[in-house]
């Protein structure tokens, strides 16, 4: 039985010596094939100091698709990093702006903000036990510190802390060779014709819930304000917009007219600038898809609105 | 809890745990614990069911070995196959055919169909065909008096509800199974390792085959109007790898974890894919344990083959039919597929008895063609595709969309060296390709000289590499995403 035992011992022992280069391969791996997850972003970030950081979900990122984020950088003379996730509510948010402002500095946060992202687990605590977010997630022991905390405190699966911390999904990962790039990004070019089912599925996609959940929304909205008021403690200014989304997105969505009036509370509240541009273009030329901005959509948006919030001083 | 969950790798050890710290007369207690314990996290309705259904079983047992009369022995039987196999009909068919039922209305009538019978609107308990069976089995066996009726409760309560095989089997036998409990469970080294070697084979084959093939499968068979005929193809191979794997796998992983506690099952699959016949496929190799059910408790009680040519076909072509109904609900939905399916099956066992003569004449004859390697191939090669032909059957979502494909892949036979050639393989489909290939040649190697027994004598730097190849495979292929097991989903 003593003999089991140490032949047990040794073979493990051996085991885990070969995971721990593996886990070293798939971490090496990610430095080459690692783009748009927000850590790695941080990691490889060249600048201690930014004017702006860009949060939100999915709507926030085709302003960091192709070279748009360094065309924003330069007429607006900013020093300006994307740091949204598709997907993700406030909770992962602010759990993001917190690991970015422990090594470096920010002017301004730019929210974007999505009102699905305000009703769903699925978009806050289940985001961070995403093995998709997770394989592309470098390691760093900060992080994982800071993903205890969340579990410990904010209700998010262990299960994620345990995935991180034994680089699992990075390991496992079946995409493990491809560029970590959004689906979206590869459609940036493109001119979406508009179709009244797929904004339907699309709608239904963000909010899987059946009902609309209240006590959610108050969780969700607290986050929020904990985001924003931690921004502030720091020293950072906030300014929240709502990027632009063909009407017939916009009225599909539930619930959206009290989303907004608690929401314009709540920031008039904090004293946060709030611009809605929803509705600001509705034509089907500017979006890729049901509801995301092309090439040709973000150009316009960037030259009649964004710019002027991005080089306000206070970006009203 | 499925057994490629995180949940179920912190239950198992935990589970073994306090069984090797229990005196070996009490660990089927614990046993007996620890499975309610799992089918209760399918849902607390399931194990109220199971309760039941093991009380039922119990009472009629001892009331079959009670009574001197044959008709009162056969009254507790005929009880307990209705609550039993009656139950399990009701759970499976009734919502079915009254819908069936509502649409014939409609058509005879000319009428919208519409909803007038009322419906169970229950979904059967999980693993409920698995433990039919094998109540079904127990209780036939102590009324023909191959097994004395267990008096104690707990024992039959194990038989009936113990965790590795209630799900998905295997369908094992109560005089095999109820011995080994009542001798006291002890397990040992040898029984152990070859445990964990099971346990392992059996997740490769799920998690990094099965469910590496699912994603490719699905897409095809989803609307193969949109599916190419090479997809199609693919689809259809890669699907009958696919469930083998899932299957098999399943039961590798019952069997394995059964002998961590010291308990044999029986063996579920025999590299079926090798089969020479569809009749060996089916007696010999594929769910080994179900065929041996409906050959003990239907083909056999129906006259076998002891009965004139008709009856004997017609013996056969029922026990394919009932198969097929029992495979219905399999995760794919109730219809008329899973009929067709059995009947299929049944057909390909009546051109196996029409030819037998002919076999048999080429192997008196020709000696040394009938039992050379190359007829060998092609047998196995027949074989493999006709049951190929079947399995569209079993997995396409209606009669309509089976013929589809057959038809689709049909027609574009003839094309298919310029179809492969230009074919844009993907990286996913060249991969289900290669570990199709591995399965293939390992199974060949198995075929020969069991492969645990090539591992024991190996040297130890290749068994430990081979070991260590199959869990890095684990993590590196496996799909981990917590499939569900196909058989599973009755």
């Amino acid at each position: 039985m003593r003999t089991l035992g140490k032949t047990a011992l040794i073979f493990t022992a051996i085991g885990l010596v070969l995971y721990l280069a593996l886990y070293i391969m798939a971490e090496w791996l990610l430095y080459r094939t690692g783009d748009t997850n927000p850590f790695f972003k941080m990691a490889t970030a060249t600048e201690t100091s930014y004017d702006w950081v860009i949060l939100g979900a999915s709507h926030a990122m085709p302003l960091d698709f192709a070279e748009f984020n360094d065309v924003m950088e330069r007429e607006t003379n900013q020093k300006i990093i994307n740091l949204a996730t598709p997907g993700t509510g406030p909770l992962y948010n602010r759990f993001v702006l917190e690991q970015f402002l422990q090594n470096r500095r920010a002017a301004k946060v730019l929210y974007v903000l999505d009102s699905f992202a305000f009703y769903s687990r699925a978009w806050n605590e289940a985001r961070f036990s995403d093995a998709k977010l997770l394989r592309r997630t470098l390691f760093q022991p900060a992080l994982a510190w800071r993903l205890l905390d969340y579990c410990l405190t904010e209700g998010v699966d262990p299960r994620a802390e345990l995935d991180y911390v034994t680089g699992f999904s990075k390991i496992n990962n079946p995409e493990r060779f491809k560029h970590d790039i959004w689906e979206g990004e590869v459609q940036f070019e493109r001119v979406h014709r508009p179709s009244a089912a797929a904004t339907a599925k699309r709608i239904a996609y963000l909010y899987p819930e059946a009902a609309l959940d209240p006590d959610a929304f108050t969780r969700y909205l607290r986050e929020f304000e904990a985001l924003i008021d931690f921004s502030q403690l720091n020293g950072v200014a906030v300014v929240v917009i709502k990027m632009p989304v063909p009407a017939r997105f916009h009225s599909l969505l539930p619930n959206e007219a009290a989303f907004d009036e608690a929401m314009s509370r709540l920031l008039a509240e904090k004293r946060v600038p709030f611009h809605d541009f929803s509705l600001a273009m509705d034509e089907p030329r500017f979006y890729f898809d049901t509801d995301h901005l092309n090439r040709v959509g973000l150009t316009e948006f960037f030259a009649r609105q964004l710019k002027s919030i991005l080089t306000s001083p206070m970006g009203e | 809890m499925l057994f490629n969950s995180l949940g179920f790798f912190l239950f198992l050890p935990a589970v073994l745990a306090v069984f090797a710290v229990l005196p070996e007369r009490r660990r089927w207690l614990w046993l007996l614990l620890a499975s309610c314990a799992f089918y209760a996290a399918t849902g607390l309705f399931n194990l109220v069911y199971l309760g039941a259904v093991t009380l039922v079983v119990y009472g009629c047992g001892l009331g079959i070995a009670r009574s001197s009369r044959k008709s009162s022995r056969m009254v507790f039987l005929v009880l307990g196959l209705l609550v039993v196999l009656g139950g399990l009909t009701a759970f499976k068919f009734y919502d079915f055919a009254v819908g069936e039922l509502e649409r014939l209305a409609a058509w005879a009538f000319e009428r919208e169909p519409t909803a007038f019978l009322p419906r169970l609107g229950v979904a059967t308990p999980v693993g409920f065909s698995f433990y039919a069976f094998m109540a079904a089995s127990y209780l036939i066996d102590v009324f023909v008096g191959r097994l004395a009726a267990e008096r104690h409760a707990g024992r039959l309560a194990l038989y009936v509800a113990y965790f590795p095989k209630i799900l998905a089997g295997p369908i094992e036998r109560a005089p095999a199974f109820l011995p080994q409990v009542a001798a006291g469970l002890r397990t040992d080294p040898e029984r152990f390792v070859n445990g964990l070697q099971l346990i392992g084979w059996g997740l490769f084959k799920k998690v990094v085959i099965a469910d590496n093939l699912s994603t490719m499968v699905d897409r095809a068979f989803g609307i193969p109007a949109f599916a190419t005929p090479m997809d199609l193809l693919l689809a259809v191979y890669f699907f009958a790898f696919q469930i083998y794997c899932d299957f098999s796998g399943y039961a590798d992983i019952a069997i394995g974890i059964s002998l961590l506690f010291g308990i044999r099952l029986m063996e579920n699959f025999r590299r079926p894919y090798l089969a020479r016949s569809t009749a060996e496929f089916w007696a010999e190799r594929w769910h080994i344990s179900l065929g041996h059910w409906f050959r003990d408790y239907l083909y056999f009680p129906l006259g076998g083959s002891r009965v004139g040519a008709v009856r004997r076909y017609g013996n056969v072509m029922a026990v394919f039919v009932v198969s097929g109904l029992w495979h219905a609900g399999l995760g794919y939905g109730v219809g008329w597929t899973f009929l067709i399916w059995g009947a299929l099956n049944g057909l390909y066992q009546w051109v196996g008895l029409a030819t037998r003569g002919l076999w048999r004449g080429l192997g008196e004859r020709l000696p040394r063609l009938a039992a050379g390697t190359p007829l060998h191939v092609v047998r196995v090669l027949l074989t493999f595709h006709l049951i190929l032909v079947a399995w569209v059957f079993f997995r396409a979502k209606s009669v309509e969309d089976a013929f589809v494909i057959l038809r689709r892949i049909w027609v574009a036979l003839p094309d298919i060296p310029g179809l492969v050639s230009r074919y844009p393989f993907t990286t996913d489909q060249l991969l289900g390709v290669g570990l199709i290939a591995l399965l293939l040649l390992i199974e060949i190697l198995d075929e020969r000289r069991a492969i645990w027994q090539r591992l024991a004598s190996a040297p130890v730097v290749l068994r430990w590499g081979a070991y260590y190849a199959g869990i890095f495979a684990l993590l590196i292929l496996g799909r981990w995403q917590a499939q569900e097991f196909i058989y599973m989903q009755f």
